[in-house]
């Protein structure tokens, strides 16, 4: 995967930088490698269709309540909405919906947009849209808003800002084009973006945790597992195992903590990635945030090489795909 | 070279709303913060990515009831388990009784506390006890705040089961709150 080789190239780069210009140079070599060498669209094209199938349940579940998330009368007054925002930055093109029919028309486009998105159809307009309607959503909703949204809108953008229909798309299948699953700066920018930010992610959650008592003693986890208003399935066995309870909770947090470090190098990129799978679909069985769990796994996407996607994909990418 | 501009705004963007917040943050941070508040305020990226943090929690629901014009009395829960369906709908109405749980300090909390924190807590639960009159008709609405009892392990070993906390925020007719 590009992750692998672009640090490598990047490594080779700046070495030869050194002895020309010395650290400086050697720091903008590493820069621009890191940031401006191209990738496979592959894995961008990946995590646009599990984004877009994200948001379309999202906004299926959005419609089933429109009036009440974004109405007039919702949940929350749209003039109140500044109370737990930071208006007028936060925008949302729910303040101009004054109807609930406008209101239902909004998160129709919303989840319409989604769709296309999911199957790659007009990509770079559908994921615009998807874009703006989860912010909007969000912006107008802040008392409904939770993790899940903060992840889908970290995916949101990368999947805007890259070439995310290049391939694995409808656009693809009504205008083949050969060039257009080649390695791309715009790929490389927007994986880039997404890996910095899911470590942002991690090295915040886990510092954030290291301020309470319950995970430095190894018990938090059972003060969520205890919680019946999330719990979706019964841990209270862990009463019986604390050494367990602790272990679980032990490995959560410094795998969250040492995320950001661990990702990089590429002798434990496997382990970092791999540990996300056990810690978010738990997350995602026991305590019934299934969205949240798959939103990060989603993310962690992008640490995945691009030859392995395109060996597990090769039923679907067919033999006209190739190696780029 | 404007890509790389580019790049690093949006990933000092990123860096600084968990930096500033939530609590506790420096004042160094608060200040980054403020120029790049319309890019992160317009891409919605004002988090704070402080999952379970510190520690988890109690978890909080909503009890209303609601007097209607006929004298009777409808009573419900936000989030109801076993009608918030599906799990995702469950889960953003839990998020209400969440976030205003996390404005609404202590049962024994100081009077001069409870009085201070009432202005950021009862227009939250205002617009709430609105929205539940619009959709169930009647003529005022009382909601409580419920703070489930989370057990120790060794209470459910013991099989010891502590009590709710319930704290009162106010009867609320269609015009405004009638007090507590």
């Amino acid at each position: 995967m590009k992750t692998a080789s672009t640090l490598g190239g990047g490594h080779t780069a700046a070495s030869a930088a050194t002895g020309q210009g010395g650290w400086g140079r050697e720091w903008l070599a590493a820069w621009n490698t890191f940031w401006f060498a191209p990738a496979d669209p592959l894995p961008l094209a990946v995590i646009r269709s599990c984004a877009g199938a994200l948001l379309t349940w999202a906004a299926w579940v959005w419609l089933l309540d429109a009036e009440a998330f974004f109405g007039p009368e919702g949940w929350q007054r749209p003039e109140n909405v500044w109370r737990m925002n930071d208006q007028p930055w936060q925008w949302s093109w729910y303040f101009a919906a004054s109807s609930p029919g406008a209101v239902r028309l909004l998160a129709g486009l919303t989840l319409v947009a989604a769709l296309a998105l999911t199957f790659g159809i007009a990509t770079p307009v559908t994921a615009l849209v998807s874009l703006v309607g989860l912010v909007s959503a969000a912006n107008r909703s802040p008392l409904n808003v939770f993790g899940f949204d903060d992840i889908l809108g970290m995916l949101l953008v990368a999947v805007a800002v890259g070439p995310s229909g290049a391939v694995l798309s409808v656009d693809r299948l009504l205008a083949p084009d050969a060039g257009a699953s080649r390695p791309s700066v715009r790929a490389n920018v927007a994986l880039r973006l997404l890996q910095v930010q899911l470590c942002v992610v991690y090295l915040f959650s886990g510092c954030g945790k290291l301020l309470g008592a319950s995970w430095w003693e190894g018990t938090a986890l059972w003060g969520a597992a205890a919680n019946v208003q999330y719990r979706t399935l019964d841990l209270q066995w862990l009463a019986w195992h604390p050494l367990v309870t602790n272990a679980l909770t032990l490995a959560t947090l410094w795998w969250e903590v040492s995320y950001a470090a661990l990702v990089w190098p590429r002798l434990t990129r496997r382990l970092a990635v791999a540990m996300a799978v056990p810690v978010h679909l738990g997350i995602g069985v026991a305590m019934g945030m299934m969205e949240f769990g798959l939103a990060m796994l989603v993310a962690n996407m992008a640490f995945v090489p691009a030859a392995v996607l395109r060996r597990v994909l090769r039923p679907v990418l067919g033999s006209s795909s190739g190696t780029p | 070279m404007l890509a790389s501009i580019g790049l690093l705004v949006y990933l000092a963007a990123v860096i600084a709303p968990p930096l500033a917040g939530p609590p506790p943050a420096s004042a160094l941070a608060v200040a980054a913060l403020q120029p790049l508040r319309p890019l992160v305020g317009s891409l919605y990226l004002g988090h704070g990515y402080r999952f379970f943090a510190p520690d988890p929690g109690p978890g909080h629901s909503l009890r209303w009831s609601i007097d209607r014009a006929d004298d009777s009395k409808l009573e419900g829960v936000i989030p109801d388990r076993s009608a918030d369906w599906p799990r995702l709908l469950y889960h953003r109405r839990f998020m209400i009784s969440e976030k205003i749980a996390a404005a609404v300090p202590p049962a024994d909390a100081p009077d001069d506390v409870r009085q201070r924190s009432r202005g950021d807590w009862q227009p939250l639960v205002k617009d709430v006890a609105g929205h539940l009159l619009a959709r169930h008709g009647g003529t005022r609405v009382t909601l409580h705040l419920v703070e489930h009892y989370l057990p120790t392990p060794e209470e459910v070993v013991r099989a010891e089961q502590g009590a709710d906390v319930v704290t009162p925020l106010g009867t609320y007719a269609v015009v405004g709150p009638e007090g507590q």
